[in-house]
């Protein structure tokens, strides 16, 4: 995985070139952070410093999906199925969400029944990864399995030198990105001994969060009064859920527009009272304390059961974002500790 | 002594007398210009609470729906929050001893972190100074230069009721135009752009709701499934539904805590819907929420003299 | 690929008000693409999300025999507020609705072949043990002893009277219908089920008891079967919860890491002693 070294001058002409097959994606600055759009070419490069404000799950599971449309007559219902359109590339995207997608597969695109439209968006869009040079201090990924230069459910991974970048090339369908256009050169020895230093040096700066042995802690812990007192300032917001780059749950509902009626997917969180509301209005999950409980419990053990993964990538997004500052590294030194 | 100081002693005492069977207050934040709410049910607890310039979080939030005796540590606009959950029957006086804590304003730290463009790695208050640092740089910025914008013109920042005060009242203010009275003047249009980009960039994750301490409702309209007054679509539409609808329910009611903004984790400029919304239901009913537990809010009481001008023209 | 989310249409072809209070009424659904029907199978226990178009969809399950070919029946219980199974009670024989499914594990039909099978039901729960009774029925030899015990609160709160009055003159199935309160004319039992099986006592060598009914009947049954031996393994239940997907996906539905729409909505009493207690 030697990889090809682009010049910041031939950025411009690179990205310009990819839209002629893709539409394209990429971090856009906003007045609260950046988020991930569609965008022309090379409007928004050089991509911002940190992390966006949401995760690119939202580029492979929006937060409004149609999921089709029908019709309904005297003698049936014509149903028609929304359907995914178009190549995309996935640009300047952090290795913590990209390694977020591999999870999100195992639920959406994993051996069982899978989600079409998910799937179909995972399929055409090439995701090219951007090492963190500069982690920030809410960052955690390698506590985790990740890693500042990760390159899981990378395709390409992009890698900042200074005056030029590295570009590493994962997969076929990222090679196919960049193989034999003329912006780029292969990389030589000295090009993957910076990329090396940037790494160690990223590497180093990380903080570490004691992850190891919490599942096994969980295995145990449900009944444990530790749950009495840590949910306590939650104000059960969809916050950090929302944010979250492997949260994914989902509500299904009907709408009617000009007789035209909708089913529509959004975004749902399992912090809210309604959630696991039952018709009857019996609800197993009634209070604040099981619902916050059920939170650290599917990213931090249920996942684990099902798919041998934690379903955290160390993004840090729920810790600066949570409105009344819930951090997640303290509740996991919390359970530690029991 | 410190107002961090006293509030601890007073907690302390509270708790020591078994007066209260926890005492909510603000501890130290895990990030730099954020402090956290502290549930403290013993004195080693209670020697953690801290108050400084980034308690931003209205503690009232937790009164709704309670069974215990609290003491709780309340600021202006937190303290004015307490008095209308009183008079809605949220929480018993009896059941409160109030901490009251003038305040100077809370430091906005998006304001901060968009003047350095940089990771900010430490904050620490010198006086009226704030200091921030990260990797190998340092800058002080005047806590007066980076309130959030109500806090600039609170004019009510000594609390209204409390049972013991942790610091000594301070001026109130009063001078300089509020961001709504500059809104106000813009164009029609300009104003509607920007609800409606507004709009577009919410994420129903019902931060601002949820930090709301009068929004104590067990069933949200938005919730509400018979009959759906609004689908779960994010557009800007829908949300324009959501938050005017919550704008419209704490009408007469909001205390302009600021805590909806604050929670937003997209920053919309909800201080702007619902300091608008004040503003009117001062002009047009002479009220402001949370001053007299005896008085109705404006919009739950009918008097004669109420202005008719949508009926009558007058 | 095919989507999951995707209904087929389907007719409702009768509807049968089954109590008195017309709380509760059995949809019969035909397809309205042949090639939909000869593709449809399902095992008993099974359950299918019904799409009220327009309104939304809920989950049933299926009431129906596996064996019958051209029609899918679910039994609906109007809960007052809730949107699809008000929009059912107001439909009429004729109108289209959608069906997603067959989803779910159903019950280890393959695991009772060989035993003796005691369904003890209570209320509306019935419905997928009536599917689990003509299946077993319908494969008659495959199976030992079948006992079916079947309480309501009041007669006229049972469901399938029709089948239950033809299933009492069977012999190759033992039929014992309880009801809590008795009026005149009722010549079952009387009594709620946890007492009724106290007294029938049904062997527990060799057999499976499975177990749907109201929480209450539950909590109540589960100890009277431990008395007379059947181990947790044997004791087969059917959960409720919450759902939207029926594919495991949404998140909404789970207890502990099983989601009861896939890994479920049937489980045994040993698989559900290693859950968390939160349903």
């Amino acid at each position: 995985m030697r990889g090809v070294i682009i010049r910041k001058e031939r950025v411009n002409d690179f990205l310009n070139a990819l839209r002629a097959g893709y539409l394209l994606y990429a971090p856009v600055r906003t007045q609260a952070g950046p988020v991930f759009a569609p965008v022309n070419g090379a409007t928004e490069w050089p991509w911002p410093a940190g992390n966006t404000l949401k995760s690119a799950k939202e580029v492979f599971l929006p937060q409004t999906e149609t999921l089709f449309t029908y019709r309904t007559a005297p003698d049936g219902v014509q149903i028609e199925e929304a359907r995914v359109e178009g190549q995309r590339v996935l640009l300047g995207v952090r290795p913590c969400d990209a390694r977020s997608l591999t999870m999100l597969d195992k639920v959406f695109a994993g051996e069982g029944v899978r989600d079409p439209y998910y799937t179909a968006r995972r399929e055409k869009t090439v995701v090219l990864g951007l090492a963190c040079n500069e982690p920030c201090a809410t960052c955690f990924c390698t506590s985790l399995g990740g890693s500042p230069f990760g390159t899981d459910g990378c395709d390409l991974l992009w890698v900042d030198l200074g005056d030029r970048c590295l570009v590493r090339v994962v997969t076929e369908k990222g090679k196919a990105l960049v193989e034999g256009r003329p912006e780029f050169e292969p990389a030589g020895d000295a090009d993957l001994a910076a990329a090396q230093r940037l790494e160690e040096g990223a590497l180093g700066r990380m903080g570490t969060v004691a992850v190891q042995g919490v599942k096994e802690k969980l295995d145990r812990l449900f009944a444990d009064p530790l749950w009495d007192r840590v949910y306590e300032k939650c104000l059960g917001c969809g916050t950090c859920t929302y944010l979250c780059p492997t949260c994914h749950c989902f509500d299904l509902t009907d709408e009617v527009v000009d007789g035209v009626g909708i089913r529509l997917r959004t975004w749902d969180a399992c912090m809210y009272p309604l959630f696991t509301l039952h018709a009857s209005g019996h609800n197993p999950r009634p209070t604040p304390k099981e619902r916050f409980r059920q939170r650290i419990m599917h990213k931090f053990k249920y996942f684990v059961d099902n798919f041998r993964e934690t379903a955290c990538v160390g993004c840090g997004r729920c810790i600066r974002y949570c409105p009344v500052n819930i951090d997640i590294r303290s509740v996991l030194a919390e359970i530690s500790a029991r | 002594m410190g107002t961090t100081e006293k509030i601890r002693e007073i907690a302390a005492g509270l708790l020591r007398d078994g007066k209260v069977d926890v005492v909510i207050g603000y501890g130290p934040g895990t990030l730099p210009l954020r402090s956290t709410p502290l549930f403290a049910r013993t004195v080693e607890e209670a020697e953690r609470l801290i108050w400084d310039a980034t308690c931003g979080n209205n503690l009232a939030v937790y009164l709704p729906g309670r069974k215990d005796r609290v003491g709780i540590v309340v600021k202006g606009c937190d303290s004015r929050a307490v008095v209308q959950l009183i008079h809605e029957n949220q929480i018993a006086r009896e059941q409160v001893f109030l901490i009251g804590v003038p305040c100077a304003g809370i430091v906005d730290r998006r304001q901060v972190e968009a003047a350095v463009e940089r990771e900010i790695k430490l904050a620490r208050e010198e006086g009226p100074e704030l200091v921030v640092e990260g990797d190998g740089w340092s800058r002080r910025f005047h806590k007066e230069e980076v309130l959030y914008g109500a806090c600039r013109t609170c004019r009510h920042n000594n609390p209204v009721l409390y049972d013991a005060l942790a610091a000594e009242p301070l001026p109130s203010r009063n001078g300089g135009p509020t961001l709504v009275e500059v809104w106000e003047k813009k164009p029609a249009e300009e104003r509607r752009n920007f609800i409606l980009s507004e709009m577009a960039r919410c994420i129903r994750c019902y931060a601002c709701r949820n930090a709301c301490p009068l929004c104590y409702c067990t069933e949200c309209f938005v919730d509400c499934s018979t009959p759906r007054w609004l689908g779960r679509a994010t557009d800007a539409g829908e949300n324009l539904f959501f938050q005017i609808g919550r704008v419209f329910h704490v009408a007469g009611r909001c205390v302009a805590c600021g805590a909806c903004g604050r929670a937003c984790p997209m920053d919309l400029k909800l201080g702007l819907l619902l300091g608008k919304m004040n503003k009117d239901v001062l002009e047009l009913f002479g009220h402001e929420a949370g001053l007299n537990p005896e008085v109705p809010p404006a919009l739950n009481a009918f008097r004669p003299d109420d202005p008719e001008t949508f009926l009558l023209g007058k | 690929m095919k989507n999951p989310y995707l209904p087929l249409p389907m007719r409702i072809e009768k509807i049968t008000v089954e109590t008195e209070d017309k709380s509760l009424r059995t949809f019969s659904l035909s397809f309205l693409n042949k090639a939909d029907a000869e593709e449809f199978g399902f095992l008993p226990g099974q359950f299918a999300e019904v799409h009220v178009f327009g309104q939304g969809e809920a989950p049933f399950g299926i009431a129906s025999s596996p064996l019958l070919k051209d029609r899918v029946e679910f039994t609906v219980n109007r809960i007052p507020g809730g949107i699809v199974t008000t929009a059912l009670h107001n439909a009429r024989e004729g109108d289209i609705v959608g069906l997603r499914g067959p989803l779910g594990n159903g019950y280890p039909v393959q695991e009772f072949e060989g035993k003796d099978v005691v369904i003890i039901g209570g209320g509306f729960a019935f419905t997928t043990l009536r599917s689990l009774t003509w299946y077993i029925l319908a494969n008659r030899d495959r199976f030992g002893k079948l006992t079916v015990l079947y309480g309501a609160r009041e007669p006229g709160l049972l469901l399938y009277k029709d089948e239950l009055a033809a299933w009492q003159k069977r012999d190759d199935l033992e039929l014992i219908l309880t009801v809590d309160r008795g009026r005149e004319g009722w010549q079952g039992k009387v009594g709620v089920v946890p007492a009724i099986l106290k007294e029938v006592a049904p062997s527990s060598a060799n057999a499976y008891a499975v177990v749907c009914g109201p929480p209450v009947m539950i909590r109540f049954t589960l100890p009277v079967l431990q008395e007379l031996g059947f181990p947790p393994e044997r004791v087969i239940m059917s959960l409720e919860m919450r759902m939207k997907c029926g594919l495991g996906m949404c998140g909404r539905c789970n207890i502990g890491h099983k989601y009861v729409c896939k890994d479920g909505p049937v489980f045994t009493l040993a698989e559900l002693n290693e859950l968390p207690a939160e349903y």
